[in-house]
C-alpha cells in the first residue's frame, strides 16, 4: 500500500501555509496550527508566554470560562497548545481535535466552529485598553513558572533538560522552549502586546487539517477566521550542527534521589535533511531505539543494571541523547558499558540479523504513522522545517537501502559530548559528618 | 462467526469463545494499516490471595503478578522482543491492580505475530538463574517510582484510605517482596490465571476478521490445556471508613503534591452497575472539577491549583475512589476548597444545564477515542474484565440521569472515608 495515497494538498491564505488531507478514514478533524519563530535570549519567555495568554479568552468569549464551555458544547471538543523546540526555532503549537459531523448532531458545522475559534484565539484575543488582559498576563507568569520550577519534579526529564543546557551551554538552544523563570517578572501587559504584535508579523504559520474536508473549504474557512497582516509566509532556516570536543566533559549534581540518572549526550554533523539521515536513523535505532537494541541488551538485559536504557534522536539538532536510570554505585560500571556499545558501534560491531530487525521496526514506525492524524501531521511539519520534501514511504525505501558501511560511517561522526549524571546526597553528607 | 454491527459508531464487531474458554475479539478497521492486539489476563497486583479447587490457599508476594508480566518475554531460544522485531512488530505490557496486559502493534505479518504473542504468553520459561536476573532489573523500576513524585503521592492516597485492600500495594511490590519470588510460584500463578478462560484476546485494525479468527483457532487447537484450577478469589475484609486521614512524605519537589479522596463504601458492584456508577461519578467529577468549571477557575485564578489539577475515579472488584488533585501551594486549602464544593453540590444538586453540556463532551471525548486503536483495545478489555461493554457506552451516557449523578455524589462524599495525601519539598 502506498503511503502517500492521501497526499496533503498545499495552499495559502496569506502569511499562513495551508496543507489538508482530505480523508473520511477518521471519526475527527485534526488541526494543528504551527507558529515558528527562532529562538531568541531576548524573546524566548514571552513568546513562550503568548499561547498561554491567548488560551484564556478571545474577543467574542473574553472570559476564560465562556471559552471553556463553548468547547465543551462543542461535543467536547479537545483544545491545547504546547510550546516545543526545532532545530534553532521555538515553535508555539495549537492543537483542536473534533468529532466528525456525522457522528453527532450539531447545529453549526463543527469544522468551521473550530476554524472560527482557533482564528480567534490567534488573531482576536481579548483585549482590554487595545492590549492583552492585564490580569490573564499576570495570571499565566504564574502557570509558566509553575511549570518551569516543575521540571524538578520529574527526575528523568530533569536529568535530560540538565544535560541540554550543559551540552549547549554558550548557544540559545540550551534554553527551555518555556523560557526563563527570571525574566517572567519584567513582562507585563504592554511588552507582552508588543511581542504579539511582532510575532504575528514575523512568525512562520502552518495550518494543517485532516479530516473530511477540502482544501478549497479550508481555504474559504481561514480567510473568514484569520486575520493576520499581509505579506509571504515565514521560513525555517537550517541550523548547523557542531562536532563534539575530542574528549567529553563530566557533570555531576546531587539531589535527594534515590536512583542515580545517567545521561550521555552526542553530536553529530548528521541532520535530517542531509543525505546520511536515514542511516542516522538506523545508527540509532541499533545503538538504543528499540528493546532488541545495544543499550537495552547489554545495559538491561545481560547486566540487570536498569530498567530503562534507551536513545532518543534530534534530527533537526543532530544530537542523540543517551538516558538510564541505575544503582548509584554503578555509575563507572554503566558508563563503562554505553562507552563500549558506542564504540562497537563504531568498528561495525553489529549483526545483519540486528540491522534488519532495526530496519522493520523503522518501518513500523512510519507505515503505522498512516493510522493516525497528528502522527501525519507531524511527519510533514518536521519535513518541512527541514526543508526536505519527502513522504514517509520516501524515507522508508532510503532506510531500506542502508547498509553496514553507511552506519559506520555515519557512527563516526558521532561524538560523545557530555556526560550527566545526576545523584544522591548521600556521600556529600558523610562528608560533612566526618 | 458472530457479528455485531455498530451503526452509530460505525463499527462491526466479529466475537467468538473457544473451546477450551478463551473469548476472541475482532475489531476490522477497513483502511487502517496497523493492526494492535491485546492479550489479557484477569490477574494482577490485587490477586494476591486466592483459594484453588484443590483446597490449596495462596498469599503471594507483593509484586507478584508484575514479575510475571516481565518473566514472560524470556523463552529458551532468546527474547520475545526480537521476535516481534524480526517481523517489524513491536511489544509490550502493563500490569494493573486487576489485570496484565500483553500488546503488540504491526503494520504487517500480523499472523505471525498473532502466533508468536499466543505462543509467548503460553508458554512460560523460568530457571533459578533467570528469575535472580530480572530482581535487578524489577528493582530499579521500584526505585524509579520511588523517585516519581505523582506515584507517591498517589500511592500515599491509596495508603491512607485503604486498611487491607490489596489495591493500597504498589503493583511492583518492594525490593523485599520481589526479592522473596521464586521460579515454582510464578509457574503456580501462571497456570492459574493464565487459564485461556480466564484471558480475553483482542485484535483491531487493518485486518481480515475470518482469517484473523482461524489463525487463532489454529493457534489453540495445537495446544492443550489442563482443566480450569477452580479459582476463588480471597476479598480483604476492608472496613468502610477510610483507614487514616492523612499521609505525608516528602521528596524533591518544586511544589507540594496533593490529592484528597473518597472510597466508596460496599464497593463491590459489577457488570452494568458499576459502570454506569463510574460514568455517574465521572460526569459529576468532571462538572466540579475540569478547567470548564467555576471551581477550578477560581483556585487557578487564586494560584492555588494549576493546570495538573485534575479529579478521577477508579473502581474495580472491591474498590472505588475519587482522587483530586495536583501541584498546590497549599495543599490544606486545596482539600477544604474542592471538599466544600462537592458538599455543596451533594445537598443542592448539579445544575441541569451543566449535567447536559458535561455529558455532551464525555460523549464526544469517547467518540474520538474510536479514532485511536490503541486506546480501543485498552479500553476494551478493561471494561470487558468489569462485566461491561464499550461499544454501550454513548447508550449509557445517554440514559443516565441527573438523579444518578446526584445521588452518587451524596453516596459518596462522607467524612468519615475520606483522605489526603501530600507529598512536600525536602526541607533541608
Amino acid at each position: 500500500m502506498s503511503l502517500n495515497a492521501e497526499p496533503f494538498v498545499r495552499g495559502r491564505s496569506g502569511r499562513i501555509r495551508l496543507h489538508v488531507l482530505p480523508t473520511k478514514k477518521f471519526k475527527t478533524y485534526a488541526v494543528v496550527l504551527y507558529a515558528g519563530v527562532p529562538l531568541s535570549e531576548a524573546e524566548i519567555t514571552r513568546v513562550a508566554l503568548l499561547p498561554f495568554v491567548l488560551g484564556r479568552g478571545t474577543a467574542s468569549y473574553p472570559e476564560t470560562l465562556a471559552l471553556r464551555e463553548k468547547l465543551d458544547a462543542m461535543y467536547g471538543a479537545h483544545f491545547g497548545y504546547d510550546v516545543g523546540k526545532r532545530g534553532d526555532h521555538q515553535v508555539v503549537q495549537f492543537r483542536l481535535d473534533i468529532i466528525g459531523d456525522r457522528f453527532v448532531s450539531s447545529d453549526t458545522p463543527l469544522l468551521r466552529e473550530a476554524l472560527n475559534l482557533l482564528g480567534e484565539v490567534l488573531t482576536a484575543p481579548a483585549l482590554e485598553d487595545g492590549r492583552l488582559v492585564a490580569r490573564y498576563v499576570e495570571s499565566e507568569k504564574k502557570t509558566v513558572a509553575q511549570k518551569l520550577d516543575a521540571i524538578i519534579n520529574d527526575k528523568i526529564r530533569y536529568a535530560e533538560k540538565r544535560c541540554l543546557e550543559e551540552m549547549f551551554r554558550s548557544e540559545p538552544y540550551r534554553l527551555p522552549a518555556l523560557g526563563r523563570k527570571e525574566d517572567l517578572e519584567g513582562i507585563d501587559a504592554a511588552s507582552l502586546h508588543e511581542t504579539y504584535r511582532r510575532w504575528l508579523r514575523i512568525a512562520a504559520f502552518d495550518l494543517y487539517v485532516v479530516g473530511d474536508t477540502s482544501l478549497e473549504e479550508v481555504k474559504s474557512l481561514v480567510e473568514g477566521a484569520f486575520r493576520l497582516p499581509d505579506g509571504p509566509p515565514g521560513i525555517y532556516a537550517p541550523s548547523l550542527p557542531r562536532q563534539a570536543p575530542p574528549e567529553p566533559r563530566t557533570v555531576e549534581e546531587r539531589l535527594d534521589v534515590t536512583q542515580g540518572k545517567l545521561n550521555m549526550g552526542l553530536r553529530t554533523p548528521v541532520t535530517y535533511a542531509g543525505p546520511d539521515y536515514p542511516a542516522l536513523l538506523v545508527y540509532n535505532g541499533l545503538l538504543g531505539g528499540f528493546p532488541h537494541a545495544k543499550l537495552f541488551v547489554n545495559v538491561r538485559e545481560k547486566a540487570s543494571l536498569a530498567y530503562y536504557a534507551s536513545s532518543r534522536l534530534d534530527g533537526h539538532k543532530g544530537v542523540i541523547m543517551i538516558q538510564t536510570g541505575i544503582e548509584i554505585a554503578n555509575y563507572g560500571k554503566t558508563l563503562g558499558i554505553i562507552r563500549e556499545q558506542l564504540e562497537a558501534m563504531r568498528r561495525g560491531d553489529f549483526s545483519g540479523d540486528d540491522l534488519a530487525k532495526t530496519k522493520e521496526m523503522l518501518a513500523n514506525q512510519l507505515t503505522a504513522l498512516r493510522d493516525n492524524p497528528f502522527d501525519r501531521i507531524w511527519f510533514d511539519f518536521n519535513a518541512s522545517v527541514a526543508g526536505v520534501e519527502h513522504t514517509a514511504e520516501e524515507l522508508l525505501a532510503k532506510i531500506r537501502a542502508v547498509t553496514p558501511d553507511d552506519v559506520v560511517r555515519v557512527a563516526q561522526t558521532v561524538g560523545l559530548d557530555t556526560v550527566y549524571f545526576l545523584r544522591d546526597r548521600k556521600e556529600e553528607t558523610v562528608h560533612a559528618r566526618g | 462467526m458472530p457479528a455485531v454491527e455498530y451503526p452509530r459508531l460505525e463499527e462491526t464487531l466479529y466475537h467468538e469463545r473457544l473451546d477450551n474458554g478463551l473469548d476472541v475479539f475482532v475489531l476490522p478497521k477497513p483502511g487502517f494499516t496497523k493492526t494492535f492486539a491485546v492479550f489479557a489476563t484477569r490477574f494482577g497486583s490485587a490477586d494476591n490471595r486466592f483459594r484453588l479447587g484443590d483446597g490449596r490457599e495462596f498469599a503471594v508476594p507483593d509484586g507478584l503478578a508484575h514479575f510475571l508480566e516481565h518473566k514472560m518475554f524470556e523463552e529458551p531460544d532468546g527474547d520475545v522482543f526480537a521476535r516481534f522485531a524480526a517481523n517489524g512488530a513491536s511489544a509490550n505490557a502493563y500490569t494493573g491492580f486487576d489485570q496484565t496486559v500483553y500488546l503488540f502493534s504491526a503494520t504487517r505479518n500480523v499472523d505471525r505475530c498473532l502466533d508468536i504473542l499466543l505462543d509467548f504468553v503460553q508458554n512460560p520459561y523460568f530457571t533459578d538463574a533467570n528469575v535472580e536476573k530480572e530482581k535487578g532489573i524489577i528493582i530499579q523500576e521500584i526505585q524509579m517510582y520511588r523517585d516519581n513524585p505523582d506515584w507517591r503521592v498517589y500511592f500515599g492516597l491509596l495508603e491512607a484510605l485503604y486498611h487491607r485492600h490489596p489495591v493500597r500495594i504498589d503493583i511492583a511490590g518492594t525490593p523485599e517482596s520481589v526479592s522473596s519470588i521464586t521460579k515454582e510460584l510464578l509457574y503456580e500463578c501462571h497456570r492459574v490465571f493464565y487459564h485461556p478462560s480466564n484471558m480475553h484476546l483482542f485484535v483491531v485494525g487493518g485486518v481480515d476478521p475470518e482469517r484473523t479468527m482461524e489463525t487463532v483457532r489454529a493457534n489453540q487447537a495445537r495446544k492443550r490445556f489442563d482443566p480450569p484450577a477452580g479459582l476463588e478469589r480471597l476479598s480483604a475484609d476492608e472496613p468502610e471508613d477510610a483507614k487514616e486521614p492523612m499521609r505525608q512524605a516528602t521528596l524533591a519537589v518544586a511544589m507540594p503534591k496533593c490529592y484528597v479522596g473518597f472510597k466508596e463504601a460496599g464497593g463491590n458492584l459489577s457488570g452494568e452497575r458499576a459502570i454506569r456508577r463510574d460514568l455517574a461519578a465521572r460526569i459529576v467529577l468532571d462538572a466540579l472539577f475540569s478547567r470548564s468549571s467555576p471551581v477550578y477557575q477560581e483556585m487557578y485564578d487564586e494560584h492555588l491549583v494549576f493546570d495538573s489539577f485534575g479529579a478521577q475515579f477508579t473502581s474495580g472488584p472491591g474498590y472505588a475512589f475519587s482522587a483530586i488533585g495536583g501541584d498546590t501551594r497549599d495543599p490544606g486549602e486545596m482539600v477544604r476548597r474542592v471538599t466544600e464544593a462537592m458538599e455543596r453540590t451533594a445537598e443542592r444538586g448539579l445544575d441541569p444545564d451543566v449535567f447536559e453540556r458535561i455529558r455532551r463532551k464525555k460523549i464526544g471525548a469517547h467518540l474520538r477515542l474510536w479514532n485511536s486503536p490503541e486506546a480501543v483495545a485498552g479500553e476494551f478489555v478493561r471494561f470487558r474484565h468489569r462485566g461491561g461493554d464499550l461499544f454501550r457506552l454513548v447508550e449509557l451516557y445517554e440514559s443516565l440521569t441527573l438523579e444518578e449523578a446526584n445521588g452518587w455524589l451524596r453516596a459518596h462524599v462522607h467524612p468519615s472515608r475520606r483522605a489526603v495525601s501530600v507529598m512536600r519539598g525536602d526541607a533541608s
